[in-house]
């Protein structure tokens, strides 16, 4: 049962990733993009980590794909938009894939991955569970965090100084 | 197991008082907020002057503190952070760095009809997380600050909006930035999941603490993961230093820039990706099977940033991209430094060394740069704006003839000794074919650096006096650049101070 749980939302992920790139409607794209967020949620309850699906849903699909919608019916660019793919993509798609190819066959039977049903994790790994989570973050992390507050108010004064069309300030020196 | 104990445990490890300089610095950005908001007719005088007092008071206070109570080592924040000789002299280097920046930013935004708060507080809170940077021992507290100081640099490069290049350069970096932060993270994750695998010998949970990591690379340095995550943090790295190949975004994000965020970008950010270059390569991948793949790598990377920036740097009109080139050759010079210290413990001093006269040296042409130039954009940034600059401000053609002597590494300035760390560095190291690709960029620095000095001493155009004004700076502020100026020239004599700082 869990192998099929696992391979439907691989294939689902994998398969409305693909159709993220290959719609030509950037709203039909976006769709798709929730249905990837989905389904990489999914994976994460397969491991687990609840919590970490939780924030994918919520963050991902809830805020900033419907941003990105927001975005993109606001701008209306009119219909579908035909791009040829140029030499310099087509060869960058193959070198990346190749490179994807390379390392998921030295993968393949490699010792560690002979086994997985054995594998356990002796210590619960941070964002297993929210009560841990949480005091992790509010004891061990907390310079982290408390930096981040930082980040998050420079980034919010910058938006407000970008996006603000500010009166002409008045020169005194 | 008991809350009360858990959290009492981990108040302990969190040993506040010895950030105490980042503490302040990140305090004294957000008084500046506070007093913009209490004395809004103030503002534009009393902000910059906060920003410079607070900044010199905390650089005098940390050095005063060494002389006092002596450098600390060892971990803290429960090995979040590593205090060290290395990290204490970079929290000198940013302090310093920040506090000549906020006087450069006074200096370009004057007279412009732009907000000033903001700019000193984002350079105040940059500046903190740059110091924090310099002593992180664990992947989550490089991330954190790092992509702290990158927010805080998408703002500032885009500083001024109305003007379309500035914003352009924004955009640019913005995006470049983002791919680089995609890397970095991806290969953290790589390392993490590598160090994470129970079916390994000496797995760890911890695998995002540097040094847990490398205990684990000491068995499985040669992992095809571990390796992956390696090569894709280093080419993250690789984007914020601008070293070839990830070199393409410099000319056009240093013009767009403001000319004192050009300075920061150019001084303080690639310095604090040195400092993670030094405190990943030297400290946690310098394992043997994987320094068979960095030195190699990171050679070949130096020796192309060198040519390149060099040759490109040659024809450039434009002082502010003649600026960005040259920096990616002194990028390529201090990562021949990192590449050195794999072997050559002393070596990660060079490479401070070099950081700290590259950042006087810089500092010095950077600040004339923001007298020459006008208040339109690309007024007053090419070349030939300089003609006769010694005519018509001796005080200025002087500074930037020191500088740029100090960049190119002429004997009795500064540059020169850095440069000479750097070599001696090599030779010990054995790195001769980065010895000799770098002894030759020096001598094609000399021909572009000297052909903006004759610009401004001699001077070639016929009307030097209808055509360019004479530049008159005020008393208050030919200060800074006159000590920036004196340093350069007095640490090319006597180096006793700095080494001593260095402890080397």
């Amino acid at each position: 049962m869990l192998d099929f749980l696992f391979y439907f939302l691989a294939a689902l992920t994998l398969g409305s990733a693909f159709m993220v790139v290959a719609s030509r409607n950037a709203v039909n794209a976006a769709m798709f993009l929730i249905v990837t967020v989905a389904g990489v949620a999914g994976l994460f309850v397969l491991l687990g980590a609840y919590f970490l699906a939780v924030l994918q849903i919520l963050v991902y699909a809830g805020a900033v794909v419907v941003l990105f919608l927001f975005v993109i019916m606001l701008l209306d660019d009119g219909g579908e938009a035909k791009v040829k793919p140029t030499a310099v993509s087509i060869g960058a798609s193959l070198a990346a894939f190749m490179l994807l190819l390379l390392g998921v066959l030295s993968f393949l039977g490699g010792p560690e991955l002979v086994d997985t049903g054995a594998a356990q994790a002796t210590e619960t790994p941070i964002g297993a569970n929210l009560q841990e989570y949480g005091r992790q973050l509010f004891s061990v992390y907390l310079l982290p965090v408390q930096v981040a507050g930082f980040l998050l108010l420079i980034a919010m004064i910058g938006v407000i100084l970008i996006s603000k069309r500010h009166q002409e300030e008045a020169l005194e020196e | 197991m008991d809350d009360l104990q858990y959290f009492k445990d981990a108040a302990a490890s969190n040993e506040w008082s010895l950030i105490w300089p980042e503490i302040s610095v990140g305090l004294l950005a957000l008084s500046l907020l506070v007093v913009e908001m209490l004395v809004p007719k103030m503002k534009n005088r009393l902000v910059p002057m906060i920003a410079m007092i607070g900044l010199s008071v905390i650089t005098v206070t940390l050095v005063l503190s060494w002389v006092g109570m002596g450098v600390s080592y060892g971990e803290s924040f429960a090995g979040l952070l590593f205090q060290s000789g290395f990290g204490e002299s970079m929290r000198l280097f940013f302090l310093l760095g920040g506090l000549f920046i906020c006087f450069l930013g006074y200096v370009t935004l004057q007279g412009r009809a732009i907000p000033r708060v903001e700019f000193f507080h984002i350079v105040l809170v940059v500046t903190a997380a740059l110091m924090l940077l310099a002593q992180s021992n664990h992947f989550v507290m490089i991330f954190i600050t790092l992509e702290t100081v990158t927010i805080g640099f998408y703002i500032l490069v885009s500083y001024f909006r109305n003007q379309p290049i500035s914003l352009e350069a924004g955009l640019k970096y913005l995006i470049l930035g983002g791919l680089s932060t995609g890397l970095l993270l991806f290969g953290i994750a790589l390392l993490y999941g590598a160090a994470g695998n129970p079916q390994l010998a000496g797995a760890t949970a911890e695998g995002l603490n540097l040094q847990a990591l490398r205990a684990f690379l000491l068995n499985h340095g040669d992992h095809t993961l571990a390796v992956a995550g390696m090569l894709l943090v280093l080419f993250g790295i690789a984007f914020k230093v601008a070293v070839f190949p990830f070199q393409i975004w410099v000319p056009d994000v240093y013009q767009g820039a403001p000319t004192a965020v050009t300075a920061f970008l150019g001084v303080c950010s690639k310095a604090a990706g040195f400092a993670l270059m030094i405190i990943l390569v030297t400290r946690t991948f310098n394992v043997e099977t994987m320094t068979s793949i960095t030195v190699p790598l990171l050679s070949l990377m130096a020796i192309f940033s060198l040519l390149y920036g060099n040759l490109t740097a040659l024809t450039q009109q434009n002082t502010k991209r003649l600026m960005g080139l040259s920096g990616i050759s002194h990028a390529g010079f201090l990562l021949a430094g990192v590449v050195a210290a794999v072997h050559v413990d002393w070596a990660v001093w060079a490479v401070v060394f070099y950081l700290f006269s590259y950042m006087f040296s810089s500092f010095a042409v950077f600040g004339v740069m923001a007298f020459v130039e006008g208040k339109n954009p690309g007024e007053g940034e090419e070349l030939i704006d300089y003609t006769g600059l010694y005519q018509r401000s001796p005080f200025l053609g002087t500074v930037l003839g020191i500088g740029l002597g100090s960049l190119a590494g002429i004997p009795p300035l500064v540059g020169f000794i850095g440069k000479a760390l750097v070599f001696i560095a090599l030779f010990q190291a054995g790195l001769y074919v980065l010895l000799l690709v770098g002894a030759l960029s020096v001598a094609i620095s000399i021909f572009y650096y000297f052909g903006w000095m004759r610009t401004a001493f001699f001077g070639d155009g016929p009307d030097t006096e209808k055509d360019y004004p004479a530049i008159e700076v005020p008393l208050p502020k030919r200060v800074p650049l006159a000590i920036i100026a004196g340093i350069t020239v007095f640490l090319g004599f006597i180096q006793v101070p700095l080494a001593a700082v260095l402890g080397l």
